[in-house]
């Protein structure tokens, strides 16, 4: 998890937008966070590169929720 | 003539046809360098270059000032403004609306910048018969509402806005909207054509949702993969699903339903292959800046021969270097040029990094010699270069491999 945070703020810091404190299941990617498609594009680069896993796959991914379901960060 | 001409649910305004020959017998000044983000008043100035028969360049409206004046080579394309005084137009009905527009485009012309194979971007400037060579004019079109989701200023967008124009469409902004206003654009104003980039489709998927009104689906620009397409006409059931291999040098040229392309008889003689390579004769083509002396202008393009009577081919891959991000082409050698400007860096190596989203991103490795910030870096190449173009992930390394002729290793 700690590590999906790290990540999503990467992102959003050099967007030169404010961190976030904690991963929220029901965070929306783009309206809540505010990623655009390059960064939903750098989003999945990133994860693939940490987890291997390319969680854009079967289309478009919308909720930070659905990210952590995919790399079974729950378990 | 109160049908409506361009809606833009993102500026929230629409135009009638009637509003539109108001503004344009209103308009007090040309802009024959249009540098502009709003869309309606980008055709604006397209409609008034026709009606003045003149030449009008198109450039994106994120272009950074250093961009403009590596392009045009001018400093003050804004003041480059000319006044001037349209006749009365909002008397007319539309069509004889129309057939004024396009009663002389002698001497008019389009030019817009293409990213270019190697070094700067060039600049291409099509003609009318150019860039209306595929417009279809019907009475079947002339009912049809266009879902708008390329940048207005690229040749795509271009294509779209003049077979919207010549058969009088209404216009629906989709570009630039989120998956949601899309839906509801599609749903309330009952858009019946999308022409789009793969990507713009695949930002639409999952959704159990499904839209009726839509006839046709064109895509083009990059690769479009079978299983996007299954799922596109499970949301769009009375959709045709069309590809078409078309670019900024040349327009639309050929169209295909899955990935074969075929091509039309009076093409044959235009195109030929050589070592798989696509090469396509220069009386297709816009006029280019610099080269334009060879009679075939080799498209960078690969194919594969699937049968040869009738020719039926495959797109496989491209023979140079640019990074396809989401269907805007990006040259690694521009990025690399603005990148070594910066005070602290060595080298420098751009290349594209794979992904489902919009196909590829572009990426950098960087040796420095000192110490840099990369938010400091960023915020400089903001100035620079179009946030496409911009590097999303900067590795730093000790050194760059180089491949054995010295050239840069970039995959």
């Amino acid at each position: 998890m700690e590590k999906l945070l790290q990540i999503i703020n990467n992102i959003l810091l050099n967007k030169e937008k404010q961190p976030i404190h904690k991963l929220i299941a029901d965070d929306s990617l783009t309206n809540t966070l505010g990623l655009d498609s390059l960064d939903l594009a750098e989003l999945t680069v990133r994860i693939e590169a940490e987890f291997d896993i390319d969680v854009f796959e079967d289309g478009l991914v919308l909720t930070v929720g659905e990210i952590i379901k995919k790399l079974n960060l729950n378990e | 003539m109160n049908s409506l001409f361009y809606r833009d649910y993102k500026c929230h305004y629409s135009k009638t046809w009637y509003d539109l020959m108001c503004d344009l017998s209103n308009l007090d000044c040309f802009t024959p360098f249009c540098k502009e983000n709003d869309y309606y008043k980008i055709f604006l100035q397209i409609i008034c270059s026709l009606l003045l028969n003149q030449e009008i360049t198109l450039l994106d409206g994120d272009f950074t000032d250093q961009e403009v004046e590596q392009l045009t080579k001018k400093k003050d394309i804004e003041t480059r403004t000319q006044d001037i005084q349209l006749p009365s137009m909002e008397f007319l009905d539309k069509n004889s609306f129309l057939e004024y527009v396009f009663s002389n485009h002698s001497k008019w012309g389009i030019s817009i910048y293409t990213s270019g194979t190697t070094g700067l971007p060039k600049k291409v400037t099509h003609s009318f018969e150019s860039l209306t060579r595929f417009v279809k004019i019907n009475e079947q079109n002339n009912k049809s509402v266009w879902g708008f989701a390329y940048n207005a200023t690229h040749m795509a967008g271009l294509q779209v806005f003049f077979q919207a124009l010549l058969n009088g469409n209404e216009i629906v902004r989709l570009f630039g909207l989120n998956k949601e206003d899309i839906f509801n654009q599609i749903e309330e104003h009952q858009i019946s054509r999308i022409s789009a980039t793969p990507t713009f489709y695949r930002m639409l998927l999952p959704t159990t949702s499904t839209f009726k009104s839509i006839i046709r689906l064109t895509s083009g620009g990059e690769k479009f993969d079978q299983r996007a397409s299954e799922l596109l006409n499970k949301v769009f059931p009375n959709a045709k699903i069309t590809n078409v291999y078309a670019s900024t040098e040349i327009g639309s040229l050929f169209a295909s339903q899955g990935d074969v392309f075929s091509l039309k008889k009076e093409l044959a003689d235009k195109i030929k292959f050589i070592e798989n390579e696509l090469f396509v004769h220069k009386s297709l083509l816009g006029k280019l800046s610099g080269q334009n002396e060879e009679q075939w202008y080799a498209t960078g393009d690969l194919i594969e021969i699937v049968s040869k009577e009738p020719l039926k081919f495959k797109f496989l891959s491209r023979k140079n270097e640019m990074i396809n991000v989401g269907g805007y082409k990006v040259n690694p050698h521009e990025v690399e040029e603005a990148i070594r400007t910066y005070n602290g860096i060595l080298d420098v190596r751009v290349s594209g990094k794979k992904n489902s989203v919009l196909g590829n991103i572009v990426v950098c490795e960087v040796v420095i010699q000192k110490q840099i910030n990369e938010m400091e870096l960023r915020t400089y190449l903001r100035t620079r270069l179009q946030e496409f173009k911009i590097p999303r992930i900067i590795k730093f390394v000790e050194n760059i491999s180089s491949t054995h002729t010295g050239k840069t290793k970039r995959r």
